[in-house]
């Protein structure tokens, strides 16, 4: 009788914790989303495009950049408060990872992944995968 | 023969040699199923095995030599190799591309096969043969990816290595990261052998050093990326959760869950079914990391950014066959797997040890299904993945139980314990886990939860310290592996609490020469120190703590030559408590002084802000003779000797101008002991006089001053991590060496 107590208490807890990963899982998803999706959707998602060559500037510890979507050919102005990827010169794409701040315009990263030329892996063209 | 001019015969010639005897030693070993008396049979597979090591050897040995050789004809060579690159580091560029690292895998596999075929003992024709399939498929993605392919036209040089990747821990981490990739196909080679024969029995004991040996070179491998992204990568961390990372990550806790399994198998007989498929599922998980990073799929959500080479249907292919034949023998072997029946109690060393072990297992599952993500995602909308909070929340209830359970467990005995008495040997860890939780609050953790986790780690720690010390005083520090390690993950536990919740950082902007508080340190950007032979350009920034002590930190910013790269390396100050972790952001050199010009003829003299520059004249061989290379039309050097007077002080210098008849012109600016800069800008040898221009000797006018952007972080008792590693490899190899004597001793016995 005890036994099966303690299974049942078992199986509550570890339904209680699917849920709880379930749940966590939902709401950390970062989608990847078109330009013009990232202004409308006030969540944390991430977004790829090609860094415009000498758009970015430093100020007030932050990173500015300005990224260009190859699809559509939208620009798209991202701040980065983190420290600066060491190939982030060289890169032909930029996947930013945070949240579009609608008054300032602005897409607020947390992460950015560093695309670099393909030259390392010996394949002439990586095509940048776009989504939605 | 076009094919030939396309492929490097020697290389190939050993790729497919391996091919070949393997192949031979799979069919010898087939045909020594049943038939284990058969001596003649053996040895030939034996040697046939041998003869795969070999060539897999030769083959790599090719490469490397290809590499060092910097033969660009090669593709491979060309691809990740460069003139420049020092030959050390061809070592890192042997395992940069795809092709390489599969080969060093396929290096670490069969080398491994060589020790494991004698300690399979009567399971060797089985063992073998699994083992042999699991490498052939490493050798048919070689095979048909050769790392052998030559370029149409040879060019001059190759593209150079990648600058992450030429660090000395490159060098050194992923061929181990590789062994322990190779080694989780030999637990799973003996579950299958066993399902095979169905001869259940003595697998556990085969298997179970093995088990431990390929989760201590996987522990190492993640110690060591983890070190490198934090020392020298400038992540900010050691850990990322990246799905590369994690890619080993999976892999290293189902290790963990099978060496527990394994030693409950051998001592009480039981969760024989469940350490069959755990065996199975190890190795599934490694291949699935593979083909999640190497793929492709995840090119878009990872730092590490794999390209598709082309080898998804083979990964997938590979997968599919190991994976169904894995799941056919377990589906239609385990009903008839014999168990015992009785269960243990549940406060027993038994009860807890499943309970913690399979917390684990959850642990691992949640790894995996969060670095699934993007391919979980597309079922429902656009592919996306889960950033790094989701394992940190989802991670923490985790650590809570398996800390608990950890700190019970050494005081519990198989038969069950009544509470009472697990209680009252608990008292001291209980005592020292309450003192060291107050502390924690005291120096400012608040939030409950990370209060009862601080609690639970220290108890972990100390009950398990307490049971390693007797161990030690009763029978020798062999048998105390197991508490050891757990003395190390208690530690862990409190070094990442600490350094991920409480670490306290900001970015400021130094202006040179004047001192900033940041963090309650004094921070001063001093200069810039330019390169120096093998030292790259570097920041000195003073720095002077809160208690008065004061060092020189140097994060460096410079430019990789090649690729113009801006490459970061943060400076890492480690304390007895905590890490003080300096990275480079930003650096603006200001504004250039203004030139000053002087016109000087012999023996003349002119004052810069206080400083006399007097020229004393030519020197027409400071580069051989000058008047001789004029006639010669080479490049010909002239010197202007000066005088430099500055505080009292003098400084003879030359500065030198080179020109050819062409009209090329060089003058270099010279730097100065006492700082500035002068350059010879042109030299009038028919009135023998000189142009001089002179920078930065003043005081610094109202201009900009350089600046530098860092990001200064405390890390409190980050050293943790390392340390509890270290401890808990540690006590993994005190537990390998007991059970390799174990495993020899019934062996020998013919059990």
């Amino acid at each position: 009788m005890k036994r099966r107590q303690l299974y049942l208490l078992g199986t509550v807890l570890l339904l209680a914790f699917a849920g709880f990963a379930f749940t966590s899982f939902r709401q950390t998803l970062t989608p990847y989303v078109s330009f013009d999706e990232a202004q409308r959707m006030g969540r944390t998602l991430q977004v790829a495009g090609a860094l415009v060559k000498g758009s970015s500037s430093y100020a007030d510890g932050a990173l500015s950049f300005t990224i260009r979507e190859p699809k559509t050919g939208q620009t798209m102005r991202v701040r980065y408060r983190g420290i600066k990827p060491g190939n982030f010169e060289d890169a032909i794409s930029i996947v930013a990872i945070g949240r579009y701040a609608q008054p300032a315009q602005v897409l607020d990263a947390d992460k950015l992944l560093v695309k670099c030329p393909s030259k390392y892996q010996g394949i002439e063209q990586t095509e940048v995968k776009t989504y939605g | 023969m076009d094919f030939l001019a396309r492929i490097y015969l020697p290389g190939v010639l050993a790729l497919g040699g391996a091919l070949l005897f393997a192949l031979v030693a799979l069919a010898a070993y087939v045909q020594l199923l049943g038939r284990e008396d058969d001596d003649a049979t053996r040895a030939f597979a034996r040697r046939a095995y041998g003869f795969f090591v070999l060539s897999v050897v030769l083959g790599a040995g090719v490469l490397f030599v290809l590499l060092l050789r910097r033969d660009f004809r090669i593709e491979y060579v060309s691809q990740y190799s460069g003139a420049e690159l020092p030959w050390f580091y061809q070592f890192s560029a042997f395992w940069a591309g795809q092709k390489g690292s599969f080969l060093i895998w396929l290096v670490a596999g069969s080398l491994l096969g060589l020790p494991l075929r004698r300690a399979a003992g009567r399971e060797e024709a089985p063992v073998m043969g699994v083992y042999l399939l699991t490498q052939l498929g490493l050798l048919f993605i070689l095979v048909r990816e050769s790392p052998f392919v030559m370029l149409s036209q040879t060019p001059v040089d190759g593209s150079g290595l990648n600058p992450l990747l030429q660090d000395p821990w490159m060098v050194i981490h992923p061929p181990i990261m590789f062994a322990g990739y190779a080694a989780s196909a030999i637990p799973f080679s003996f579950a299958v052998a066993a399902m095979f024969r169905r001869r259940y029995d003595r697998w556990a004991h085969l298997a179970f050093p093995w088990a431990l040996g390929g989760f201590l070179v996987l522990g190492t491998a993640i110690l060591m990326g983890g070190y490198w992204a934090y020392k020298t990568l400038g992540w900010g961390g050691y850990w990322g959760w990246d799905p590369v990372e994690n890619a080993s990550l999976v892999p290293w806790l189902l290790g963990t869950v099978l060496i527990h399994g394994l030693h409950m198998e051998r001592r009480k007989g039981r969760y024989r079914r469940a350490n069959l498929v755990i065996a199975c599922l190890l190795y599934f998980s490694v291949l699935y990391g593979t083909f999640l990073t190497r793929s492709g799929v995840l090119a878009d959500f990872s730092v590490h950014s794999f390209v598709d080479l082309g080898i998804s249907g083979w990964l997938i292919g590979l997968m599919a066959f190991f994976m169904l034949g894995g799941a056919y023998l377990l589906v239609t072997r385990l009903p008839s797997v014999p168990t015992t029946k009785s269960e243990d109690p549940l406060l027993s060393r038994g009860g807890f040890m499943v309970l913690s072990t399979i917390t684990v297992g959850i642990c691992a599952l949640v790894v995996a299904l969060g670095t699934s993500a993007p391919l979980i995602s597309r079922l429902w909308g656009p592919p996306s993945q889960v950033g790094p909070s989701f394992y940190n929340r989802v991670n923490l209830p985790i650590a809570l139980l398996v800390a608990l359970l950890l700190a019970l467990v050494p005081y519990l005995s198989w038969q069950g314990n009544a509470p009472r008495e697990v209680a009252r040997r608990l008292t001291w860890a209980g005592v020292f886990a309450l003192v060291a939780t107050a502390a924690a609050g005291f120096l400012g953790v608040h939030q409950p939860l990370h209060l009862l986790f601080v609690l639970l780690a220290v108890l972990a720690l100390g009950s398990n310290l307490q049971k390693t010390v007797d161990k030690v005083r009763q029978g020798g520090l062999r048998a105390a592996g197991g508490y050891l390690a757990h003395v190390g993950v208690g530690v862990i536990l409190v070094g990442f609490l600490a350094s991920s919740a409480y670490d306290q950082s900001a970015k400021v902007t130094l202006e040179q020469g004047v001192p900033k508080r940041v963090e309650g340190m004094t921070l001063t950007f001093n200069r810039f120190v330019p390169r120096n032979g093998d030292q790259k350009e570097r920041m000195e920034v003073s720095v002077v703590r809160s208690n008065g002590s004061r060092y020189l930190a140097y994060p460096q910013l410079f430019l990789n030559d090649r690729t113009q790269q801006v490459m970061a390396h943060p400076h890492v100050k480690s304390l007895l408590l905590q890490d003080l972790y300096i990275s480079p952001i930003e650096y603006d050199p200001g504004e250039p002084a203004a030139a000053r010009r002087l016109h000087l003829r012999k023996g003349e003299e002119a004052t810069v802000a206080g400083t006399r520059f007097r020229f004393l004249g030519f020197d027409l061989n400071a580069e051989g003779n000058a008047l001789q290379a004029m006639q010669q039309g080479g490049v010909v050097a002239v010197g202007a000797k000066l005088d430099v007077v500055r505080e009292g002080r003098t400084e003879r210098v030359l500065p030198l101008y080179r020109f050819t008849p062409a009209g090329e012109v060089d003058a270099r600016p010279l730097p100065l002991t006492g700082g500035g800069e002068v350059l010879l800008a042109g030299i009038d040898a028919s009135s023998g006089a000189v142009q001089l221009e002179v920078r930065g000797v003043e005081p610094r006018a109202a201009g900009p001053r350089p600046k530098l952007a860092v990001d200064v972080t405390r890390k409190p008792l980050i050293g943790l991590v390392w340390y509890g590693l270290y401890v808990v490899l540690a006590g993994g190899i005190l537990a390998t060496a007991q059970r390799l004597r174990d495993a020899f001793v019934l062996e020998r016995a013919g059990v």
